[in-house]
């Protein structure tokens, strides 16, 4: 089942930033109201790795992990599907899933995994 | 504001210390400084602790109210600061605040950590868990990880290459060899880890575009000095080091929302209010100790603090500028990349080893000849916490 | 002490014939080269001397690895062991790590142990693959068994090649085997399997000479050192 995505994006209501995650003021007016949105379409790569060294709590041999701008300007973190960073350029479409991105006590955490687009 | 000096600096040396507890780290650390201050029984007013992991690695807590007790300083004033890898230069500038503000006279700083205790793979979680705890580290995000994502921008944005990152390991664990207190004391050869073939097992991706040799090792180790009052400092008779400036700067705490990630906003602030302070500008300094826990970030802090313009760290470091006779010496001791980096303790090596210099007592192959005003830059998060200091040599 | 040879052709396990593995040299990440090549049978008294000092080793399971290589080597060395090899790593002469291990049958390798006497500079993940590389290439055999003893091997083998795991015990005891498959091998051999061959004629008679070691503290100083505070 494919599942929803998850991360809930703030857009200041006085001046219009848009932060992710949450601040309690706006970083660029100080305002305390905020609409929520969701972060929409696709997103376009900004820069991404290969990580070798994994932390505690990761299996694999790899992972490859990347900042994306979805269509309306939502930045964030996530994991791409891929095999190599040769596949993968900076600026490439990807297609934003929501997914299990790591165990943590037994249960899958979901998060952002980033699809390349051809 | 009254002038801080500093009179004691002593360190142990990095690497992995099995047989050592934290506590005795900080111990031995603590009365190396001391003893150089000269204070033979003598108190301090107060003791600052820098420390990233011991309620972590440790399971320890309250570390410098144990220290004071350990090394009989009772009833002197204690606290242990953590703020991440930049702790070691948060609790120098503490210390420099309260006796500049007239409260204090004589202060013990001292940093370390202990995160060889741990297997690589908690060691790396634990210098995570400063990325954001919902928006970055539930991804497997590490520093290195998001060393290499800044190094790719950096690269596609300034033109740096690999080649001037290979530089930067080459230069830096070469001197890394002639400093006793180093990790690492072995010198690179440029065919082993990137002409031959060979280097692919020798030096492999860490986070690409970074390598092995591009990364810090993780170290055990300590740093201390002794912070005092210029009229204090004046009766030793002997040269000194006065802060002449520091600044400190804070950045978004997630890489994504930076609006141009190359831009490292805190290090450029951190280094222009202390070059204020001090009333000098880049040229002026002699020597410099910067934190290069990736090779790319010596580069960017070269440019940040302004030795360099922006694209052109990695040209100055090929072009042998920043080696020990040229325009700019940094990281005569071999920085992070050969000293170590035990996270707590580095802001306070870097400012010993920058004191060892302007007092001009090191062996001729590492001392800047005349050095009078050195810079350190400690660089906490990813650049989300930084702290520029500049140290001047006082002949009395 | 005379050996009765009669009782020692009963004792004595049957060997599988096994290929030479040909030398090969590597450039480390400090310059130097290292000579892989396979040791002899009258080779086993002088490594032996190296791998002793590291039996009172702790750090990092030095001590449980080392004494467990001493057996196996003396196993080989008084015939008690079926199809044993040997591989060895050596700069300037001196020894500076050792793999072994052994044929369960023609198709199936047995890892035993890998054991880097100089520090930092790759010199496991280079025997380790040349060990492997002997398996597949030379021996022709379809799988190696392989556990590991301490965390650096597991982070090393398992996750680096990746192994994939069976419920296949080992020899050495302890958990079920991982295994290499010729089809992991293929894909990781670019990798972590690097080497030039053949060696110099020089290279190989300053190896061959006398296998050089380091004196006990060195060597104890190299694996576990810290120069005092
Ligand atoms: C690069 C890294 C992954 C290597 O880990 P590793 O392969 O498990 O290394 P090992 O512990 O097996 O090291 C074996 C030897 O290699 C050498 N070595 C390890 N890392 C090294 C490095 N980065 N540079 C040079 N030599 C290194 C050391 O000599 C070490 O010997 P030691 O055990 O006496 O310290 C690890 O050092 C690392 O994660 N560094 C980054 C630390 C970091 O992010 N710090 C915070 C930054 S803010
Ligand atoms: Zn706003």
């Amino acid at each position: 089942m494919k599942k929803e995505i998850a991360i809930t994006a703030y857009k200041c209501k006085k001046c219009g930033k848009i932060h992710y995650p949450f601040h309690d003021r706006c970083l660029d007016c100080k305002g305390r109201e905020f609409e929520k949105i969701k972060p929409e379409g696709n997103a376009k790569l900004l820069t991404f790795t290969t990580i070798f060294n994994l932390p505690w709590g990761f299996d694999q041999r790899y992972l490859v992990i990347g900042v994306v701008e979805f269509e309306n300007k939502v930045k964030a973190m996530g994991q791409i599907k891929a095999d190599s960073v040769d596949q993968l350029k900076i600026g490439m479409k990807v297609k934003p899933t929501w997914e299990p991105v790591r165990v943590q006590y037994g249960e899958d955490v979901y998060g952002l995994k980033f699809e390349p687009m051809k | 504001m009254r002038d801080v000096a500093i009179i004691g600096a002593g360190m142990i040396p990095f690497g992995r210390r099995d047989e050592d507890t934290l506590m005795d780290m900080l111990s031995y650390a603590s009365l190396k400084a001391l003893d150089d201050a000269g204070l033979g029984d003598k108190s301090v007013d107060a003791v600052y602790v820098a420390n990233m992991g011991g309620g972590m690695l440790q399971h320890q807590s309250a570390i410098a109210s144990s220290l004071v007790d350990r090394l009989s300083l009772l009833p002197a004033a204690a606290e242990t600061i953590e703020n991440g890898p930049a702790s070691g230069a948060s609790a120098v500038k503490n210390g420099l605040l309260a006796i500049a503000s007239g409260y204090y006279d004589t202060i013990l700083v001292v940093g370390g950590e202990k995160m060889r205790e741990v297997t690589g793979w908690r060691a790396t979680d634990f210098v995570a868990t400063m990325t954001h705890p919902q928006a970055e580290y539930p991804y497997g995000i590490t520093l290195p990880g998001m060393a290499g994502m800044f190094t790719r921008l950096y690269m596609e944005k300034y033109g740096v290459t690999r080649e001037h990152l290979l530089a930067i390991s080459l230069k830096n664990q070469e001197m890394g060899t002639l400093n006793p207190y180093a990790h690492v004391e072995m010198a690179l050869d440029r065919g082993g880890i990137y002409d031959s073939p060979h280097a692919i097992v020798n030096n492999p991706v860490s986070a690409d575009p970074l390598h092995l040799y591009d990364l810090c090792p993780v170290s055990d180790g300590a740093a201390a000095l002794v912070l005092c009052t210029v009229e204090i400092a004046k009766k030793t008779g002997k040269p000194y080091v006065v802060i002449a400036g520091f600044g400190q700067a804070t950045d978004t705490h997630t890489l994504a929302e930076r609006e141009d990630p190359t831009d490292l906003k805190a290090v450029t602030l951190a280094a222009q209010q202390a070059f204020a302070m001090a009333k000098l500008k880049p040229s002026d300094v002699s020597v410099a100790e910067l934190h290069d826990a990736f090779t790319i970030l010596e580069i960017a802090e070269s440019e940040h603090v302004g030795f360099f313009k922006k694209g052109e760290g990695g040209k100055a470091a090929v072009a042998g500028k920043t080696r020990l006779g040229g325009q700019i010496p940094i990281n005569v001791s071999g920085g992070l990349k050969a000293r170590g980096h035990p996270v707590g303790g580095t802001g306070v090596a870097q400012i010993v080893d920058i004191v060892w210099q302007l007092r001009h007592e090191l062996p001729e192959n590492r001392q800047v000849k005349n050095a009078e005003v050195g810079l350190t830059v400690n660089f906490g998060g990813f650049g989300n916490n930084v702290l520029c200091f500049i140290l001047r040599r006082v002949q009395p | 002490m005379p050996v009765d040879m009669e009782l020692e052709m009963v004792l004595r396990p049957p060997q599988i014939p096994m290929p030479p593995y040909p030398p090969k040299t590597i450039t480390l990440a400090n310059g130097k080269v290292m000579v892989i090549r396979q040791a002899v049978r009258e080779d086993v008294p002088a490594i032996l001397k190296s791998v002793h000092p590291c039996l009172f080793i702790e750090r990092d399971y030095y001590d449980i690895v080392s004494a467990r290589l001493y057996g196996e080597l003396l196993a080989w060395y008084r015939y008690r062991v079926k199809s044993e090899y040997c591989l060895m790593g050596q700069v300037d002469g001196y020894l500076v790590g050792i793999v072994n291990g052994r044929l369960e049958n023609e198709k199936v390798g047995m890892s035993y142990h890998t054991l880097a006497i100089d520090r930092g500079l790759r010199i496991g993940s280079h025997l380790f693959a040349a060990k492997m590389e002997y398996h597949m290439d030379y021996m022709g055999q379809d799988e190696v068994l392989i556990v590991a003893e301490s965390p650096i091997g597991f982070r090393r083998w398992m996750i680096e090649y990746p192994l994939e795991l069976t419920h296949i015990p080992h020899e050495l005891g302890g958990g079920d085997s991982y295994r290499l498959t010729r089809e992991i091998y293929l894909k990781a051999k670019q990798r972590l399997v690097v080497g030039d061959r053949p060696v110099s004629q020089a290279l190989m008679d300053e190896a061959m000479l006398d296998i050089k070691f380091a004196d006990d503290d060195t060597i104890r100083e190299r694996i576990a050192g810290l120069k005092g505070r």
